[in-house]
């Protein structure tokens, strides 16, 4: 073989991030500081958001052997990913002393789930689209079930591990399907493939499956009963970690697999995923309205926000661009959002996360932690001048481009009935504070974390342009060269 | 001949597979299961895929349903043959199974199946699988899958180990 023929590069932010995994992992060996593995981890995060961001800066990284590209499409990914991982570890600094995590297993497989995202945001081949969606998967399985001395959270591990790998078995189905239909592997080689065996039943059984596979994964209506109990009874840094990792490289595979491999057959996959699209919108929604509890509350709200990311993917080339810009608004929103819920979270009594209740008076105590979740609660509601509400815009007016008036309209419905929900808590920390609570956590790392989610979210509203600027016109190098 | 040979390992594969979900007893499921892998690489061998249904003999047989054997025997209360393999949900389960079944039986039925050409396989052929699989073209998967294993040791030990 010839070493010359394999590019490195072309995975270095994958490569960073299992470099700082094992770094880790020995590190715990030998050295029981907790915040200092946190920040041996920052590190390598830090460093794969660095290299990140010179690639995409830098000219074009060719495709490694056709099994995982550095296009912009999957730098773009890449960023998402190691942005929400800074803040996931930022966020994690304090959190894991508190509730009395292991921390070289929790940041280790915090990392390799991150490099298994952004892999399968990469993946070019149905072979290491596998693979990486089952690393990010093991990781966060296992992730979702640390705090082993609770019961709830043993049943959110388990209850993700078996839907996990019942979603496993769609997607591997539906691939076996592909190759018996198109002969190839490959995502280039099935996309030059799809013309010529067209409508053949056994793609579209193939295709079908593979739909499902990826519904469950972004946990779409129906395929989305596990999310809430999972997103419950993890613990909130991993919750908050998975809902925009897991979410992101799901849809980022996703929209390749759909929107670069099966072009000719948009007139198939439009309806099921409109139809995905709007049950997982509205069910999400409505369901969120019912919950006081705000960690489930936000667990339904991530369902709704899949369901809007769905839209853009339902129109297709067009939504690209709106669909990514989504994830990044999404990341920095939501893990903010679980940020300030982190710093309410007392050991004992919040295992379950925090009750609405609790949030009452957080402006009194707290006027900036307040403020920071007033944004994300407004961003995530939709509302101008925040990111939140531009990642909206660009995925319902490519839905409109595309034709699809019903989804936009359905979409902004569903915005209007999440702000109910959203702005509650808002409305709730306003009110007068009890004189007994007690004082939130106060930690650097995570009012950093915090800080740089809410400064992050107001400036992607102020200046969406550079984040558009970056997003647009990636479908062209979708296979990378 | 062969035609024989393969409906008779097909219906051992299939009558197997059934028992091991009906089976109230969790440890003669997995007894059975070893039928159902052993069938399977039946199948292979039959394909002139030999190597394959040595790796699955090893693996499936090997190595899965040990680990599954293990499993049962370690957890408390699985072996009771009292607990109910079935729930009330299990008609529409049945249903949806049905349906999935019906429908990827009439697309394999119809299904073109467009023939690769058979040619003669190499004498070689696990040897070039092996260069294969650390050729510049697969090592990426090949490497991904020991991050794969790592992530799931490190994980299992992190679930199972007292504290």
């Amino acid at each position: 073989m010839n070493i010359a023929d394999v590019q490195i590069v072309s995975i270095l932010p994958q490569t960073l991030l299992l470099a700082a995994a094992l770094v880790v992992f020995l590190a715990d060996l030998v050295w029981k500081d907790r915040k200092g593995i946190g920040l041996l981890a920052l590190a390598g995060v830090l460093a794969t958001f660095v290299a990140t961001v010179v690639m995409l800066a830098g000219p074009g990284v060719p495709t490694f052997q056709h099994m995982a590209a550095a296009d912009r499409f999957a730098l773009v990914i890449s960023l998402v990913m190691s942005a929400a991982a800074v803040l996931a570890v930022l966020v994690s600094l304090d959190y894991i002393v508190r509730v009395d995590l292991p921390a070289g297993e929790y940041y280790g497989l915090l990392l390799l789930a991150a490099s298994g995202m952004m892999f399968l945001g990469a993946a070019t081949h149905l072979m290491t689209l596998f693979l990486s969606l089952e690393i990010l998967s093991i990781a966060l399985y296992a992730l979702a079930g640390i705090r082993t001395t609770d019961i709830r959270a043993g049943e959110a591990a388990l209850k993700y591990f078996l839907l996990g790998a019942f979603a496993s078995a769609f997607l591997l189905y539906g691939m076996a399907l592909l190759y018996g239909a198109t002969g190839t592997t490959s995502l280039a080689g099935i996309a030059a493939a799809v013309p010529s065996v067209q409508t053949d039943p056994m793609l579209i059984a193939g295709l079908a499956l593979l739909l499902i596979g990826f519904a469950f994964k972004v946990a779409a209506v129906p395929f989305h009963m596990w999310t809430p109990d999972v997103y419950q009874g993890a613990p909130s840094s991993v919750t908050a970690f998975m809902s925009v990792g897991a979410k992101a490289a799901g849809f980022a595979a996703l929209v390749r697999v759909l929107v670069a491999v099966f072009p000719t057959l948009y007139a198939w996959w439009v309806w099921p995923v409109g139809v995905l699209a709007v049950l997982t919108m509205t069910w999400g929604n409505l369901a969120a309205l019912a919950q006081g509890n705000v960690k489930r509350m936000l667990a339904y709200s991530s369902i709704a926000h899949a369901g809007y990311i769905l839209v853009g993917v339902a129109a297709g080339e067009a939504g690209v661009s709106g669909v990514l810009f989504y994830l990044m608004a999404y990341a920095l929103m939501n893990i903010g959002a679980f940020a300030v819920l982190i710093a309410l979270e007392r050991a004992e009594e919040d295992a379950a996360g925090v009750e609405l209740e609790r949030m009452r008076g957080l402006f009194h105590r707290r006027p900036w932690l307040a403020a920071a979740m007033t944004v994300f609660m407004f961003s995530l509601a939709g509302m101008p001048p925040l990111a939140g509400f531009f990642g909206k815009l660009y995925v319902f007016s490519a839905a409109v481009r595309s034709g699809l008036l019903v989804l936009a309209i359905i979409g902004v419905i569903n915005s209007v009935i999440s702000a109910y929900y959203y702005l509650r808590v808002v409305a709730r920390m306003a009110l007068a504070a009890p004189a007994e609570e007690a004082e939130p956590a106060r930690c650097p790392a995570l009012t950093i974390g915090t800080g740089i989610a809410a400064v992050g979210t107001v400036l992607l509203g102020i200046y969406p342009t550079w984040l558009l600027n970056l997003v647009q016109g990636t479908l062209a190098v979708l296979f990378g060269g | 001949m062969a035609q024989a040979i393969f409906i008779i390992l097909s219906l051992i594969t299939l009558g197997c597979a059934l028992v091991v979900v009906t089976n109230r007893n969790l440890f003669h499921s997995a007894l059975y299961l070893a039928f159902v892998f052993v069938g399977v690489a039946g199948l292979y061998f039959m394909l002139q895929a030999e190597f394959f249904a040595g790796i699955q003999v090893l693996i499936y047989v090997g190595a899965i349903l040990t680990l599954i054997i293990f499993a049962i025997m370690l957890s408390r209360d699985l072996m009771n043959p009292n607990v109910r393999g079935f729930n009330r949900q299990w008609w529409a389960a049945a249903i949806v199974a049905g349906l999935l079944f019906v429908v990827l039986a009439v697309v394999l039925w119809r299904a073109p199946w467009p023939a690769a050409p058979v040619g003669e396989p190499s004498a070689d052929f696990i040897a070039e699988l092996g260069q294969a699989l650390v050729s510049p073209a697969y090592v990426l998967p090949f490497e991904v899958v020991s991050i794969l294993l790592l992530a799931a040791l490190v994980g299992s030990i992190l679930i199972a180990r007292e504290r």
